[in-house]
Order: structure tokens, then sequence, then C-alpha cells
């Protein structure tokens, strides 16, 4: 049951489901995080040795060798329909797997999606692998030939295309696309349709391909780390750090109204007491030198939550390992917590799982509901040599047997959107 | 000014690409087109036929396609839709060198009516 007229819902995670890097069920993410097992290996992009980038995230147990679905595997324990794979990219797979994970985890049966009070909301860029096969298909036939599901496997919103009309979604269905804080506008935006009443339930999807297509493309922004050792190549603000290392995948989070969690008897993961977001308001592609809108969508999440920065226990940082971007982060962090005497402990899990795009906001979000379900702080792993601009900011080397009472998310993508949620232990 | 436009689609592949475009199908489907493409044989052709049905059908029918009766209706009855019909013509199109309008297609209610369609079609492409 909703909240009356005029106070606010609640939301909270009941429900979350992996495909990643570190795990592709929430046991083997939950070791991954705990002991800093990453997610890496070598990889050799378009079969192209003179690539200088060399390592991936890589998602194991599936494989997508060519644009054709009758080419692709998957773990024998997921359900993927025929009917449903025609339209799919291979992030949509991913998603599959993720959500039939997640609603599982929440108790959930499709059967109770499909009422209206169900929305979904997802993130993708789309498959740059497919829409490149489709148009070179066009090309080749000059028009005459196309893939009836062409578009709708391709492009960004295939995620919600597929899955809304396979589980037969009737709430609010939307797509975000806002590069690497897509996920985390769809989390923010299903925590207020939970907050405002509209519905009582919230899937929310990120995923992203997992191939050279979706990676590479990110090589001439000069963003991709040419480290070719795995055990190194991802360290967040260490001074060594030379880019992020790609990666893929899906995570699914399950959002409901407390009162409804509760009355049916959910388990609760974590309350999402508030959420923010500015822009930077400064490039198309880097981050500001200063860390400008990160930092001001920090302290709207954090008043949105009504708490202080010194209450906050962890921050699971969006830092990708890449020069710019760390520093920035860093500078932001500094604004928000050390002018104000704060130090919350602080760490990218990206350094375990590369950067996963579009899906990275909603992956780490899931991980913050770990973190605070299962009452320990993940490490700031292959950390060595902290950068300079880091100093007084607390990333601790290992993880942590402390259990996070209130827990900050951020997400910064293309443009300068920053968004940043703030999870907490429930009460 | 619009150029003038040659089909390109309808020329016949390789074989060699032909028979990559039916790696996936079963044996019996794939000797069958063999026989077809080396002799002619367009009588034979309904394994073929019914593969790719099977292939593109959205969800397996609990009957064969090959023990279902002639007068089986494709939307009504064994779950096709717009989309997975698209999808047979133009793999169709493709592995046959054949070219199958909307006008035509549209016409084609039941596998018998398909069967039909596609040997006739087949075998005019064939005197060629």
């Amino acid at each position: 049951m909703a909240a009356p007229p005029g106070m606010s819902s609640l939301p909270v995670i009941t429900g979350l489901g992996f495909i990643t890097s570190i795990g592709n069920d929430r046991p083997t993410v939950l070791r991954s995080l705990r002991e800093l097992r990453h997610g890496f290996e070598p990889m050799e992009f378009f079969g192209n040795p003179n690539l200088p980038v060399k390592v991936a995230g890589t998602i194991k147990g599936f494989a997508f060798p060519t644009a054709n679905w009758r080419d692709w595997t998957w773990p024998d324990k997921f359900a993927v329909d025929r009917e449903l794979l025609r339209g799919l990219a291979p992030h949509g797979v991913y998603a599959l797997c993720a959500l039939q994970q997640a609603l599982t985890d929440a108790g959930l049966e499709a059967a109770a999606l499909t009422d209206g009070a169900t929305g979904l909301f997802c993130a993708s860029a789309g498959s740059p692998l497919l829409l490149g096969h489709f148009l070179d298909q066009m090309h080749a036939t000059r028009g005459e030939r196309g893939n009836p599901m062409g578009i709708v496997s391709s492009i960004a919103g295939t995620l919600n295309f597929n899955l809304a009309a396979h589980y037969k979604i009737t709430g609010a269905v939307c797509g975000f696309v806002s590069a690497c804080a897509s996920s985390s506008h769809a989390l923010g935006y299903a925590m207020d349709e939970i907050r405002l009443g509209r519905q009582q339930r919230m899937l929310v999807v990120g995923a992203e391909d997992m191939t050279a297509e979706s990676i590479i493309a990110f090589s001439s922004l000069r963003a991709l780390s040419h480290n070719p050792d795995p055990v190194t190549a991802s360290r967040p603000f260490d001074v060594r750090r030379d880019g992020f290392v790609g990666t893929g995948g899906a995570v699914a989070l399950i959002v409901e109204d407390a009162a409804l969690a509760r009355q049916r008897g959910a388990h609760i993961y974590a309350e999402l007491a508030g959420w923010g977001q500015a822009g930077d308001g400064h490039s198309v592609a880097a981050s500001h030198p200063e860390g400008a809108g990160l930092r001001e969508a920090m302290r709207r999440a954090l008043a949105d939550a009504r708490v202080n920065a010194a209450e906050i226990d962890y921050v699971n940082a969006h830092a990708t390992s890449t020069v710019a971007g760390d520093r920035s982060e860093a500078l932001a962090l500094h604004g928000v917590f050390t002018a104000n005497h704060a130090k919350p402990r602080i760490s990218s899990t990206k350094a375990l799982t590369g950067h996963g795009l579009s899906l990275a906001g909603a992956m780490e979000a899931a991980f913050c509901a770990l973190a605070i379900e299962e009452q320990f702080i993940p490490g700031a792993a292959h950390l060595e040599e902290t950068d300079p601009v880091c100093a007084g900011l607390d990333l601790p080397r290992t993880s942590l047997d402390e259990a996070p009472r209130l827990v900050l998310n951020n997400s910064s993508g293309f443009g300068g959107s920053n968004v940043c949620h703030v999870l907490r232990r429930p009460s | 000014m619009s150029s003038p436009v040659s089909p390109s689609v309808t020329q016949l592949p390789a074989a060699s690409e032909q028979e990559a475009r039916i790696k996936h199908l079963p044996a019996e489907a794939r000797a069958a087109f063999q026989r077809f493409q080396t002799g002619g044989d367009t009588a034979g052709l309904d394994p073929v036929i019914f593969a790719i049905l099977q292939d593109f059908i959205p969800l397996a029918p609990a009957v064969p396609l090959h023990e279902q009766p002639g007068t089986t209706r494709l939307i009504d009855e064994l779950g096709f839709d717009s989309l997975s019909i698209t999808e047979v013509v133009f793999f169709t199109e493709d592995l046959f060198g054949i070219t199958i309008t909307n006008e035509e297609i549209i016409q084609v209610r039941t596998l018998d009516d398909l069967r039909g369609f596609i040997h006739r079609k087949v075998a005019v492409r064939a005197k060629r």
C-alpha cells in the first residue's frame, strides 16, 4: 500500500541480480568484493595484436562471437526463449539473466508485475555490435534487406522495449541515456516514482555489451588503459593509473515501496534515502577540472536524504582510473567531505569490475546494498601509490569488516551528468 | 533525381555462402538443399522449408511442423507473427534467390500455402 497523499513513500531494495565480470550471482560477487578479486582477463580486441588495449572485464559463461544470435551461448541455468532472443542484443541476454535472478531474490513471480503498479527503468547505450552489423547489411543490399528486429535489438532503449514486452509491464517504462550516469539516473527516477506514489514497485536494469565495438570506441578518446597486466590495469586514485578497463554485463535491482515490501514479508537490503544530480556545464566529454558538478550532485543527494556529510560511512566513488576523472572526483570529495571535517571510507569498485559505462551506476548501487546487508566496506583494490590529490581521503587498501549505515554512490557521465544516491541500512 | 537501382539481393549467392547460411539447420534439410543446388531437385525441398519455419517460429510447437496437417494456419495456430513471417520471407528470398512481395505473402495462410508458394517460386527461378 502506498503512503497516504502528502506523505512520501520510502523506496527500498528487495532484490538484486548480477551478471558482472566479478561474478554471475550474489555469493560470487560478494566474495569478490570482500576478497578484492578482480574480473579481468587478457583480451585481443578485433584479433589485432597492434591495439594497445590488452585487458577487459570479461563476463564468464557467456559468449557472443558474432552478431547472429544462433552463435550465442549462456549458462544453462538461465532461460532465454527463442521468441525473446530474436529481439535482444548481447547485453539484453545479460539483462534478462540478471532480472531473473533479482526477481527470484525478491520472491516475486512474473505474474506479479503486470497490474500497472510495477514499472521498469533501464539503461544501456544500445549495441554497437548489432547496429554496425545491421547498417553493413543495409549498405550491402542498398536498403533492400533488413532484419525486422534490427532496430529494437540494437538501439538505446532495447532493454526497456524487450523486458517490458516480455514481462508485460503496464506501469511506467522508460530508458535513460546519460552515458556512464545512465543507470544511476534510472535508479534515481525509479526512487521518485515510488516516493511520488506513482508506482509501488520498480525494476531497474543497467546493462552493456562486452564487445570490442563497445569498448574500443573509447580508445580514440584516450580513455582506456594500455596497461597489459590484469592485476594493475584498473587502479583508481593511483598515481600510475592510465585509463579505464572496459566491461559489460547487467545488474538488476528490485525497488519497492517499503510498506508493500513489509506487507509481503520481503527481505530489505537497504533503503534508498535520497538522490541528487547536477551538471558540470563544462565539456562534452571531460570532467569538470574541479569536480564542480559532482560536488553539487553529492550535496543535493545528502540534502535529499537529510543527512550530513559526516554521517556518511562509505562512498562508492565513480573513479574509473582515468587521470583527469579521478582527480576531478577527488577534488569534489574534498569539497563535500574534507571541507566539512568528514572522512568516510572511499573506494572505487571499478578497480575490480572495470568500467561498465551505462551499467556502472546500477552495478555500484547494488554493491552498496550488498555492503550494507553484509556489513562490510569494499577496499580500494590495486591502490599502491595514492595520488597526492587524494591526501586526506580515507582509501582503505583492503575490505573492512565495518557495517556502514549510510552509503553514498557516485556516478558521472558524458556532458557532465553527475548522479549520486544515498543508501541507508534498513531501520 | 534518383538513380536506377538494379535488384541486388535476388542474385543467387555463392554456394559457400549458402552453406554458411544453413549450417545451423538439421542435416536432412542441408542434404535436401544440396540436392536442390546440384541437381535442381525442387520437389524434395520440404525438409528445407520446414526447417526454416522451425527456425523462426516464436514458440516451439508441441507437434513437429512436418507432422502437422497442411491446413494448419501459420499465424492463428502456429503462433507466427508479422515479424517472424518477415524473417522467414527474407531468409527464403536470400537462400533461393527469389523475390516475395508483400502482396504475395499476405495470401499465404497455411503450411500447404507456403510449401506450394515456395515450390512454384523456386521452380520458376530454376528454369531461368
